[in-house]
C-alpha cells in the first residue's frame, strides 16, 4: 500500500542555519505516526514545510503515493492536498457555530444562500464519528479547549483529508481529556484516516501510536521504526544523539558560597508547584526542560510579570517581593536575556547603541542636556568591544544585524546595565555552530566574572558545557537536581531519565 | 577584564560590510531636506503667480500665525503617535482646555497667562485621564480616544450652555488683543526690530517645538516613549516603566492641544465650543508629511513645522489663486492619501533592510 | 493554549440585545406617561419615527466596517456628497427620481468600495484613509452644491418623504427593510457569512482560504451602499439638501453600534442591538425636548454612556 504521505530528504535552509538537511518521513493509511524531536531538531519547520507555510529547499513531498508530487505554496494548498492540522493554538471564529466552523471552508449553498440544514448535517456526521456531543448551532465561544480541539480535529476531517497532522495536541489537556482524544484517534486510525502525531511525551507516544520518526539536526535519524522494537533508552539516545562533543573550558575560580538568589517552595499563577532553587555569584545553574516545562514562565514570575501565589524569594539573603522588570533591574540588579529576541529583547528599528543603553539611561541621564549621546556611544562602544558584535557603527539599525549579534545586544544590554544576576533564556537558538562556541566562552567569562547566570536552555550538549548544577524541570516543577561532571553521555542520559521517568500520580 | 571573544575554532569569517543603510536619522533628515525645497519653489511660484502671496500685512502674517497654530496641533497628535498611538480627540481637548481659559477669563476674572496655564493643565489632565482608561483597560488607544471625544463634545456643549450666552467666553483679558496682532516688529532691541511678518504668537511655538524636540532627542522620557512605541513588550522587559509613559504621551498631547486651542482662541477672538472641530486632519497632515511614522517609534519635530508650513503654504497659494476653501479639501485630503502611500512604501524598506544576514 | 472564552470577554449579545429591548420599552412607557400620552399622538409618533431613520442607517453602515474590525470616517461626507450629486441631478439635469436614487447607491458603494481598495493596498489603519477621503469627499460635496441649498427636485420624492403608514413614516419602513435585508445578508449568504468570519478570526478566516482583503473591500463597500440608503432618505424628508448634510453624522454613525454591543475589534455584530441603540439615543432627544433641558444634555448622555459601554465591555481585549 503507498503511503499516505511521504517526505524524501526535505532541505531547508535560512540564513545561517539549516533547519532541515535531509529529513525524510512517511505516514501510512490505517496508523499513528509519531513525530519526535528535541527543540532544533527541526521539527517545526518540518511541520511548516507540510502545511505549506514554507517552501522546501530541497527533497521531494508527495501526497497519496508515487508521482504525487506536490508543492505546498499556501496552508489553502496544503489542506487541498489532503493534509488536514490541527495546530497548538485554536483556530476558530468565536462567533459562529460548531457547524459553520467545521464547514467554514467549504460551505454548502442552495439557491445562492447559506444551505443551513446541509451545514448542519455534514457537521453532524463528524461530530457523531468523533463522539462529540454538541449541538452543531451552538456558538463556539465557551466551550472548553478540549471540545475546541475535537471541532477542528472535524474540521480537519471534513476537508477529505489524506493525512491528519496532529501538533502537540495534548499540551493543555487534562489526563481524562487526553484519554479522549486518543480514543478518537484509535477510532479515526482503525477507520483507514493516516494520522501524523507531533509530541515531545514520551509516554503518548508509546501509548498510541504504531511508528515513529526520529529528527535531529534536521535529519531522520529513526525513519519510520515500529515502536513495538524500540526500547525506550534507545528512542532517547536517538533524540538526544552523541554527536557532539561538550567544549572544554578552561578553570574557573569557585562560586560564593552565600546563595544571592534562592526561591523556596514557590507557587506561581502560571502553575508552578513549589519551585526551589538556590544560585551563586559566579556559577551557572542550568534549568533543563522540554517546551511546556515552565521555564520561562519562571523566569518571568521571578521578574514580576505574573504572581507568585506562595513561597519566598530571597536575593541576597533578603525577602523580596518583585513587582515589575524595572524593580527588579534597579533594586536588585537581575536582568533577564529573553528567548525571542526579535519580540522581547530588541528594538529592531532603533539604533544599536540606544539598544544597549536603554537601561541605563537613567544614570546616563544629567539634569540639564537629558541623555548624553557620547555617554551612550561610549557605553556602546565598550560593550561592542567586549562582546565582539561586528557592525559598522553602533549608530546601525538592531534589524540589520544577523542573528548572531542580535543575540550579543541583547545580552549586551544587561552587562551595560552592571546586573549581577542574570537569566539567560535560550542564547543560541538559531545561530550558527560557530557563534555558539562563541557564546558559550562568552557566558562562561561572565561567570568567571562574578556574574550569577540562571541559564535556560533545551539544547543538551550547551548544558552539559556550561552548567555547574542542572535544575530539570517537568510540567512547571522540579523533578530532579544534580551536579553537571561535564561529560555528556553520562549527564545527558540522567537528564533524561528524569525528565522522561513516568509521571507520579 | 577582557572577556573572551572570538572563536578558538578556526577563524571566523568576517562577514561582508554591511551596505550602507539609512538610518532614520538620514531619511527625516532627506524628507526635511525635500520639505523645505518644496516649500521654497512653492512660494516662488505662487508669488511670481500673484505678487500679493507676499504681502506681509495680510498674507505671510496671517499665513504664519496658522502655521504657529497647526503647527502646535500636529505636535499634539505627535506624542501619542511617538508612542504608537492616536489621539482622536485632539481637536475637543483643545476645546477643553479652552473652555477652562474662557472660565478663567470670564469668570474667575483671572489675567491671560494664568488662564492659559489652567487651560493646559486642564488638557493635560485629561490627557492623563484618558492614558489611565487605556493603561488599565488595555483597550486600544483609537477606541478609548474616540469614546473620550464623544463625552468630552457632550460635557463641553454643556458647559458652554450653561454658563454663557451665545456659546462663547467673550470676555477678553488684557493682552489677548495684542497678541493677536504683535508680531516681532514690535520687539525691539535698541534701534533692530524684528521682522513684521512673523506673529508674536510664533514664540508659543518655537517654544512648544524646542520642548518637544528636546524631549525626544535628549530627555530619557521621550527616547523611553519611543522604545514603547517601537517595541511595547521589548521596552516592558527592558525595564522601561511603560504605563508611565504611556499617560505621560497622552497627557502631553491633551496640553499641546490645550495651547493650539488657546492660540486659536486668541486668534480669533473668542473662546467657544467648536475651537478644534477643525483640529483632525491638520494634526496628522502635519507629522505624516514631516516624517513621523504611524506606527511609533520615530518622530520628526521640525518635520511637523514643515509639513504643516507646506500643507497651509499650498492653501494659501491656492486660495489666492481662487479655489474655495472647501475644494483645498480635496487637495489636502489626496495629499494625505499620497503622502500616506510613501509613508507605507518607506516603512517597508526600513524592514527590507532590517531583515538579517 | 487560551480558551476562547477569554477572547472576548464581553456581555453576550443574547442579554445586551434584550437589556436595550427593555430599556427602549422602559423609555418609551416612561416619555408616554411624562407626555401624558401626547407622545402616542399620530403626529409624534411620525416625527419619533422620521428622524430615526437616518440614525439608524449611518449605525448599521458604521456597523458593518466595525465587523471586519475597520472604522468608516468618511459616512457623512459621503452621505452629504451623495445626497448633493443626487439632488443635482434631479433638479438641475431633470434626471427622474428612480434614476437618481438607483445612481445614488451605486455611487455610494462605489465610493465604498474605493475606500477599502485602498485601505487593503496602502495596508494603512482604515480610521486614515477614511480621513482623507472624508476630506476629499467633503470638499466635493462643496464643488457639487456650492452654498446653495438645493430643494426643487423631484415632488415625487419628497411626497414619498411625507407619506406615512398607519403612522409610520415610509423612509422608516425603508430604513427597517434594510436592515433586514442586511441581517439576512450577514446570516445567509455565503460572502457575508466569509465577512464575519474574517472579523472575527482573520487568521483562521485565511486558513480556511477566505480572502482578508476581499472582506475589507466588500465591508467598505456595504458600508458606502448603506450611506447611499441615507443619502436617498435625506434627499426624501429633509427641506432641502445642501452643504452641511451629513456634517453631525460621523460621531452619531458610531453612537447606535458601540451601545448596541458591537464589538470594535470586529467579528460580532447586531442589528437588533444597532437599532435598538438609535431608538434609545432618539428617545433620549425626544425627552430632552419633552422636558425642556439643554440639547447638550443628549451629547453628555451619549458621550459618557459611549465611554462606559467602552470601557465596560472592551476590558483586557485588544491591546494598545
Amino acid at each position: 500500500m503507498s503511503p499516505a504521505l511521504s517526505a524524501e530528504k526535505l532541505v531547508k535552509l535560512f540564513p545561517g542555519v539549516r533547519a532541515l538537511d535531509g529529513a525524510s518521513l512517511r505516514v501510512e493509511p490505517g496508523s499513528v505516526h509519531a513525530l519526535l524531536g528535541e527543540n532544533g531538531a527541526g521539527k517545526s519547520t518540518l511541520i511548516k514545510i507540510l502545511t505549506g507555510v514554507h517552501r522546501p529547499d530541497g527533497g521531494r513531498l508527495e501526497i497519496g503515493g508515487d508521482a504525487n508530487e506536490v508543492h505546498l505554496d499556501s496552508p489553502q494548498a496544503a489542506a487541498r492536498a489532503g493534509i488536514g492540522v490541527v495546530h497548538q493554538e485554536r483556530n476558530l471564529v468565536p462567533e459562529f457555530s460548531v457547524a459553520e466552523n467545521i464547514m467554514l471552508q467549504r460551505l454548502p449553498t442552495k439557491g445562492g444562500l447559506l444551505d443551513r440544514a446541509a451545514v448542519r448535517a455534514e457537521a453532524r456526521r463528524y461530530l457523531e464519528l468523533l463522539e462529540l456531543d454538541l449541538d452543531p448551532d451552538r456558538r463556539v465561544r465557551g466551550l472548553p479547549v478540549s471540545q475546541l480541539q475535537l471541532i477542528e480535529v472535524a474540521k480537519a476531517l471534513s476537508m477529505d483529508s489524506k493525512v491528519l497532522l496532529l501538533d502537540e495536541p495534548t499540551t493543555a489537556s487534562t489526563p481524562s481529556e487526553v484519554d479522549r482524544l486518543f480514543g478518537i484517534i484509535r477510532k479515526l486510525r482503525d477507520g483507514g484516516t493516516a494520522i501524523l502525531f507531533v509530541s515531545h511525551k514520551l509516554e503518548e507516544v508509546y501509548d498510541l501510536c504504531d511508528t515513529v520518526t526520529v529528527l535531529r539536526d534536521g535529519v531522520s535519524v529513526l525513519e519510520s521504526v515500529p515502536l513495538a522494537e524500540l526500547a525506550r533508552p534507545q528512542l532517547i539516545e536517538a533524540m538526544v544523539g552523541r554527536a557532539h562533543t561538550v567544549t572544554e573550558l578552561p578553570e574557573r575560580p569557585p562560586s560564593d558560597a552565600n546563595p544571592t538568589l534562592e526561591l523556596a517552595g514557590v507557587s506561581t499563577s502560571d502553575g508552578h508547584r513549589d519551585v526551589s532553587l538556590s544560585l551563586h555569584r559566579g556559577e551557572i545553574l542550568g534549568l533543563y526542560g522540554l517546551v511546556g516545562s515552565g521555564r520561562t514562565e519562571l523566569a518571568k514570575a521571578l521578574l514580576g510579570l505574573s504572581p507568585i501565589t506562595s513561597g519566598s524569594v530571597r536575593v541576597g539573603g533578603k525577602q523580596v517581593k518583585i513587582h515589575n522588570v524595572r524593580e527588579a533591574l534597579k533594586k536588585y540588579r537581575i536582568g533577564y536575556v529573553p528567548e525571542d529576541r526579535k519580540e522581547e529583547g530588541l528594538f529592531l528599528e532603533q539604533p544599536v547603541s540606544r539598544n544597549i543603553a536603554v537601561a541605563m539611561w537613567d544614570k546616563l541621564s544629567r539634569r540639564v542636556g537629558g541623555v548624553s549621546a557620547k555617554a551612550e556611544r561610549q557605553l556602546a562602544d565598550e560593550y561592542v568591544e567586549r562582546l565582539g558584535i561586528r557592525l559598522a557603527s553602533t549608530g546601525q539599525l538592531a534589524g540589520e544585524l544577523s542573528g548572531g549579534n542580535q543575540q550579543k545586544v541583547s545580552l549586551a544590554k544587561w552587562l551595560a546595565a552592571k546586573t549581577e544576576i542574570l537569566i539567560i533564556d535560550e542564547p543560541t537558538v538559531g545561530i550558527d555552530v560557530r557563534t555558539k562556541a562563541a557564546f558559550h566562552e562568552l557566558i562562561w567569562g561572565l561567570a568567571a566574572d562574578g556574574l550569577a547566570v540562571l541559564l535556560i536552555t533545551s539544547d543538551l550538549v550547551e548544558m552539559v558545557t556550561l552548567a555547574d548544577r542542572i535544575i530539570v524541570m517537568r510540567d512547571f516543577h522540579v523533578c530532579g537536581e544534580l551536579v553537571n561532571d561535564h561529560v555528556y553521555d553520562s549527564t545527558s542520559r540522567e537528564v533524561m531519565e528524569l525528565i522522561h521517568a513516568d509521571a507520579p500520580e | 577584564m577582557t572577556l573572551l571573544v572570538g572563536s578558538p575554532h578556526g577563524t571566523t569569517p568576517t562577514p561582508p560590510k554591511p551596505p550602507k543603510r539609512r538610518t532614520f536619522g538620514r531619511i527625516a533628515a532627506d524628507q526635511r531636506v525635500g520639505l523645505l525645497a518644496l516649500i521654497a519653489v512653492l512660494v516662488i511660484v505662487f508669488a511670481s503667480l500673484r505678487s500679493a502671496f507676499l504681502d506681509e500685512q495680510f498674507v505671510i502674517f496671517p499665513l504664519l500665525r496658522d502655521i504657529s497654530t497647526l503647527t502646535v496641533v500636529g505636535l499634539a497628535q505627535l506624542a501619542v503617535l511617538s508612542i504608537g498611538h492616536l489621539n482622536i480627540a485632539v481637536g475637543r481637548m483643545a476645546a477643553f482646555g479652552a473652555m477652562f481659559m474662557g472660565i478663567s477669563y470670564e469668570m474667575w476674572h483671572l489675567p491671560l497667562y494664568a488662564g492659559l496655564v489652567i487651560g493646559i493643565a486642564a488638557g493635560a489632565g485629561i490627557g492623563a485621564l484618558t492614558g489611565v482608561i487605556i493603561t488599565s483597560s488595555g483597550v486600544n488607544s483609537f477606541v478609548v480616544t474616540l469614546a473620550m471625544d464623544f463625552a468630552l463634545l457632550g460635557l463641553i456643549s454643556l458647559v458652554y450652555s450653561s454658563f454663557t450666552t451665545a456659546a462663547a467666553f467673550t470676555v477678553k483679558p488684557a493682552g489677548m488683543n495684542e497678541l493677536r496682532q504683535y508680531t516681532l516688529a514690535d520687539v525691539c532691541v535698541g534701534d533692530l526690530c524684528g521682522s513684521g511678518a512673523i506673529p508674536q504668537l510664533a514664540i508659543f511655538t518655537v517654544l512648544a517645538l524646542a520642548v518637544v524636540g528636546y524631549l525626544f532627542s535628549r530627555a530619557r522620557a521621550g527616547r523611553e516613549m519611543l522604545f514603547v512605541g517601537s517595541n511595547p513588550v521589548a521596552a516592558e522587559l527592558s525595564g522601561i516603566p511603560v504605563h508611565r509613559r504611556i499617560i505621560g504621551a497622552h497627557a502631553l498631547s491633551g496640553g499641546l492641544a490645550a495651547l493650539a486651542g488657546f492660540m486659536l482662541a486668541v486668534t480669533s477672538g473668542s473662546f467657544t465650543a467648536g475651537i478644534g472641530s477643525e483640529f483632525m486632519l491638520p494634526s496628522f497632515l502635519g507629522p505624516v508629511l514631516g516624517g513621523t511614522l504611524l506606527t511609533g517609534g520615530a518622530v520628526a519635530v521640525i518635520g511637523t513645522l514643515l509639513g504643516t508650513s507646506l500643507t497651509q503654504v499650498i492653501r494659501q497659494g491656492l486660495t489666492m489663486l481662487g479655489a474655495s476653501v472647501e475644494s483645498l479639501s480635496i487637495s489636502l485630503g489626496a495629499i494625505l492619501l499620497v503622502a500616506l502611500s510613501f509613508d507605507r512604501i518607506r516603512h517597508v524598506i526600513t524592514l527590507r533592510k532590517a531583515v538579517p544576514r | 493554549m487560551t480558551s476562547l472564552s477569554t477572547l472576548a470577554p464581553r456581555a453576550v449579545f443574547r442579554s445586551t440585545e434584550s437589556t436595550l429591548a427593555i430599556l427602549a420599552a422602559a423609555g418609551f412607557a416612561a416619555l408616554a406617561i411624562a407626555s401624558d400620552g401626547s407622545l402616542l399622538s399620530g403626529s409624534s409618533l411620525e416625527t419619533l419615527f422620521t428622524y430615526l431613520a437616518v440614525p439608524v442607517l449611518i449605525g448599521l453602515a458604521q456597523m458593518v466596517a466595525l465587523a471586519v474590525g475597520q472604522m468608516n470616517l468618511s459616512v457623512g461626507a459621503l452621505g452629504g456628497f451623495v445626497a448633493v450629486a443626487a439632488g443635482s441631478v434631479m433638479a438641475h439635469q431633470g434626471v427622474p427620481a428612480w434614476l437618481a436614487v438607483l445612481g445614488a447607491l451605486v455611487l455610494g458603494a462605489a465610493v465604498g468600495a474605493i475606500n477599502g481598495l485602498v485601505v487593503v493596498l496602502t495596508q494603512i489603519n482604515g480610521f486614515i484613509v477614511t480621513l482623507a477621503t472624508m476630506t476629499i469627499l467633503t470638499g466635493l460635496q462643496y464643488e457639487v452644491v456650492g452654498t446653495a441649498t438645493l430643494s426643487d427636485y423631484s415632488p415625487g420624492l419628497r411626497e414619498l418623504g411625507r407619506t406615512s403608514v398607519f403612522h409610520i413614516p415610509v423612509i422608516f419602513l425603508v430604513a427597517i427593510a434594510v436592515a433586514v435585508a442586511l441581517a439576512v445578508y450577514l446570516r445567509r449568504a455565503i460572502w457575508g457569512r466569509r465577512l464575519l468570519a474574517s472579523g472575527g478570526n482573520p487568521l483562521a478566516a485565511r486558513l480556511s482560504g477566505i480572502s482578508n482583503n476581499r472582506a475589507i473591500i466588500l465591508a467598505h463597500c456595504l458600508s458606502g451602499l448603506l450611506i447611499g440608503v441615507a443619502a436617498v432618505v435625506t434627499l426624501a424628508s429633509a427641506p432641502g439638501v445642501n452643504q452641511s448634510i451629513g456634517g453631525d453624522w460621523l460621531l452619531a454613525s458610531f453612537a447606535a453600534p458601540i451601545i448596541g454591543g458591537v464589538a470594535l475589534s470586529g467579528g460580532a455584530v447586531s442589528v437588533t442591538g444597532t437599532v435598538l441603540a438609535a431608538l434609545i439615543v432618539r428617545l433620549v432627544d425626544v425627552a430632552r425636548a419633552q422636558f425642556s433641558l439643554d440639547p447638550s444634555w443628549v451629547n453628555f448622555v451619549v458621550g459618557a454612556v459611549v465611554l462606559g459601554t467602552v470601557v465596560i465591555t472592551h476590558r483586557r481585549g485588544a491591546s494598545a
